[in-house]
């Protein structure tokens, strides 16, 4: 074969390019296809505008703070922030508001304040779209973006990772799961986009703010704090005091779930609840995958005896069960300033890292040995490679992909336990929402009026772990059609029991 | 390597699994941040209050200086081999704050039998339901039914525990509005949160004396199941899920294999092929599953008993972990732990006879 080649399925810039040029110069070569592709994304980030230098002035402040002797207020980064956040951002609050008031009262319109003067339920549904647009749309660029670089810019036709994109991309059920997951984070990141209300405002601080509304008996706009607001807007099941989904309360705010018991809006804290679910998940995923993966390495390739102490530190922490484990170190640590942190959510996600990675790691245990009496390992060994290199770079990247299945599966366990242990009182605390506090404040009405409090939340968590569980399934079928469920997915994926 | 070889060295293997897990629970109620002995006193009491309590958990010593009574603290290593050989012994010591001085066997004898039946039932109806309603799925693959018998498998296995013992409470304390009956009165009149009596179990010659009051009184039988019923469907609702999966691929395992093929060449009808040859296959990789559900039992027990206000183990280890009973909840703790050992024994001993290749795979 020459050393001059080329390219794959470029037709139309049917250019020479070496064999061995870097990326960098594959895209010189032909700019055209990138160029497109960045064009795109900075007009995405453009109509993000005010978010994104938001925050990136929010980082650079808390990088130039960080160096020692620089005072809060220095070099006027405190005013930099806050111009960054008054420009103009399209998923903003500022830019499509939803409160409003009915200008002569009744919740039947016109309205003042609103986005074009809609209803105030309009108003907040197309923000709540336009930000699933704009999710969606990063995620297409996204995909493009894989699609233009195997297309123009990679010199191999063919690579075993094209197989495992397109069993995934006809596998139905995984795709499902892909895109349940997709919006659950769009829910995370954007919650204060996608709420009517924020949960500083409604949830935290509610007798901070105030809201305009048009008062029926004065026959004028009058100004309440919010909090005045909830304690007429509750729903508890008996009565005329409730406000289920899709309702109006007496102020002209529009509740998508309806309200909890204490009038503050279900939605909202909904949104805020999938952050810290989130946080969780991953805190704990990042870092008992990165243990288990370690470990993983150490025992497939030395063997014996680290093999052993392995298991027997490993199934010593399983043979605690996980919630007992949750239960003894919430109790241990109350009060202490770890458990202050996020309001218990950064000691939650330690325990689960400290409890999941012995799991983790049986898990991929097999893939691992299995790679490590391949020939190639020994040929390595032979020659001379660091161990470490050799773990990196020949391991490592055979056993990525069932460490993102097991990773999967897992998350959604950790999502029910983290919900559990709220619900039981240990879990996450006032005032940071968290579903399953959802469901301990309903449970009294499920059989009322006011049923939404309790089951909406359990509805999300049970759609969530599905979709973590599909998209575990996808992965596994996508990286490996032959295999099937093993027995050690099955206690993960279900928290443990709770 | 012997199957029987293999087993030993899984059961030799357990011993120091138990005592490293024990010495987790050591530290984190010993030397984690909460002092067991403020917790069980309270902020307010004196000092002298304080040294009785630590001494009787031997975290304090007392000593004689020129004829006066002095404490010193217990070295950390002291109190590991104190606490360790005391468990080990079975010296379970007692509850401090609560229940106070009452002795963790008698707490535990109350408490066991109730988690027991409840561990019983669930895996009861788990198989009742999940192994039939799998094997029918598998049977009818891609059919209708099979879709809406595997998503309902799927979901019902994403189904939060507590989540659904809320909602299974709620409506049947609510039978009457919803359903025009009331769960109650249906059958024994039973109250929907309880524990059951099991009163049954210790005196079995009241089904000779008194065949109706121990079947069908409020104390019978009869409404110990119905007490334990809901509980136990929440509780063994994920395993259920699980086994409706496993069973679904089973089945569709054994009837594409050979030997069925054969089978049917053969002339066998399909009703003999069914029974004898595809469902006893079937059932092989079934076991560690349903073994397995045990852990999940532990765990979630604790979850359902709460919920329920069901007292048994679970309750009690959450109520004490929740009021800080700290040596309640090491005990407690070392009971769990020994209890998921020894299942996990039983799990190794009945693949060792079943399963004929194990040990033989490295």
């Amino acid at each position: 074969m020459s050393n001059e080649t080329i390219l794959p399925g470029a037709s139309d810039d049917e250019t020479a390019v070496p064999r061995d040029a870097s990326l960098f110069e594959r895209i010189a070569n032909n700019p055209r296809p990138a160029a497109i592709w960045a064009g795109v994304l900075a007009v995405l980030l453009l109509l993000e505008g005010g978010a994104v230098l938001s925050m990136l002035a929010v980082i650079l402040r808390g990088l130039v703070q960080a160096i020692p002797g620089v005072g809060a207020g220095a070099y006027g980064l405190n005013e930099m922030v806050q111009s960054a956040k008054d420009v103009p951002t399209l998923l903003s609050r500022e830019f499509i508001p939803n409160q409003g008031y009915d200008v002569n009262g009744g919740n039947d319109g016109p309205w003042a304040g609103t986005f074009l003067g809609l209803p105030p339920a309009f108003a907040w549904f197309i923000r709540f779209a336009l930000v699933y647009l704009y999710a969606g749309a990063l995620v297409a660029w996204f995909i493009n973006g894989y699609r233009v670089f195997r297309r123009h810019y990679r010199y191999a036709d063919w690579t075993p990772r094209d197989d495992v994109v397109d069993r995934f991309s006809g596998h139905t059920w995984g795709q499902f799961g892909a895109i349940v997951v997709l919006i659950f984070i769009v829910m995370a990141l954007f919650s204060p986009a996608l709420s009517p209300t924020t949960v500083e405002r409604n949830i935290e601080q509610p007798y901070s703010y105030t809201i305009e509304h048009f008062d029926e008996e004065s026959g004028q706009v009058e100004e309440v704090f919010v909090g005045e607001a909830n304690t007429n807007s509750r729903s508890q099941g008996g009565g005329d005091s409730n406000y289920g989904l899709l309702s109006y309360d007496d102020y002209g705010r529009f509740h998508p779930f309806g309200t909890l018991d204490s009038g503050k809006d279900l939605f909202t804290f909904m949104m805020y609840g999938a952050r810290v679910s989130l946080f969780v998940g991953l805190m704990a995923i990042g870092l008992s995958g990165f243990v288990a993966t370690v470990a993983a390495m150490l025992t497939a390739y030395y063997k014996g005896l680290v093999d052993l102490a392995t298991v027997v530190v490993g199934d010593s922490i399983i043979s605690i069960p996980q919630l007992l484990l949750l239960l003894m170190a919430v109790a241990v640590f109350r009060g202490h300033w770890i458990a202050a942190i996020y309001n218990r959510g950064f000691l939650i996600a330690l325990i689960f890292a400290f409890t999941g990675w012995p799991l983790l790691w049986r898990a991929i245990r097999g893939p691992a040995l299995q790679v490590s009496s391949e020939e190639w390992i020994d040929a390595a060994r032979s020659y001379g490679q660091r161990a470490s290199v050799t773990m990196r770079k020949h391991m490592l990247p055979y056993v990525v992909g069932y460490l993102l299945v097991y990773a999967s599966m897992t998350l959604g366990g950790i999502i029910i336990s983290t919900a559990a242990l709220s619900f039981l009182g240990l879990g996450i605390t006032s005032p940071t929402p968290e579903w399953g506090r959802a469901v301990a404040i309903g449970e009294p009405y499920i059989a009322t009026q006011s049923w939404h409090i309790g089951t909406i939340p359990g509805v999300l968590i049970v759609l969530v772990v599905t979709a973590f569980n599909a998209l575990g399934d996808g992965i596994r079928d996508a990286i490996d059609p032959q295999s099937e469920g093993g027995e050690s997915t099955e206690g993960a994926m279900t928290g443990g029991g709770a | 390597m012997s199957r029987w070889r293999y087993f030993g060295r899984r059961v030799a293997l357990s011993i120091p699994i138990l005592l490293f897990a024990m010495s987790m629970v050591f530290l984190i109620t010993r030397a984690g941040p909460t002092d067991p002995v403020r917790n069980i006193i309270g902020p307010t009491s004196g000092p002298g209050d304080y040294h009785r309590i630590a001494v009787r958990l031997g975290i304090e010593r007392q000593v004689m200086v020129n004829g006066e009574v002095r404490y010193v603290d217990v070295p950390l290593w002291q109190q590991y081999v104190d606490f360790m050989t005391q468990l080990l012994s079975f010296d379970l010591g007692q509850s401090w704050v609560l229940n106070p001085s009452t002795s963790v066997f008698e707490l535990v004898a109350v408490r066991a039998p109730r988690t027991i039946w409840l561990g019983f039932w669930s895996v009861l109806i788990a198989l009742f339901i999940g192994i039939p309603l799998g094997f029918y799925a598998g049977l009818n693959p891609n059919t209708r039914s099979d879709y809406l018998a595997s998503f309902g498998g799927i979901v019902w296995r994403a189904m939060p525990n507590f989540w659904l013992a809320v909602i299974l409470l709620q409506i049947l304390s609510n039978t009457r509005k919803l359903f025009g009956f009331s769960w109650q009165d249906l059958g024994p009149d039973t109250t929907v949160v309880r524990a059951p009596a099991l009163d049954f179990f210790a005196d079995p010659t009241m089904f000779i004396t008194s065949p109706g009051a121990a079947l069908f009184g409020s104390d019978g039988l009869l409404a110990a199941v119905k007490v334990v019923l809901p509980a136990a469907l929440v509780l063994g609702s994920s395993s259920m899920g699980n086994e409706m999966r496993i069973g679904r691929t089973a089945v569709l395992e054994t009837i594409n294999s050979n030997y069925i093929e054969t089978a049917r060449a053969k002339g066998l009808s399909e009703r003999a092929i069914v029974w004898k040859h595809v469902f006893r296959n079937a059932l092989i990789p079934l076991v560690p599953i349903i073994t397995g559900e045990a852990f999940l039992l532990i765990g979630g027990s604790i979850i359902v008993e709460q919920v329920f206000a069901y007292q048994g183990l679970g309750q009690l280890f959450f109520s004490a972990a929740l009021s800080g009973d700290l040596p309640l909840v090491g005990a407690l703790s070392f009971i769990f732990i020994l209890l998921t050992l020894v299942l996990n024994i039983v799990q190794d001993l009945l693949y060792t006879i079943i399963d004929p290749r194990v040990g033989y795979e490295e």
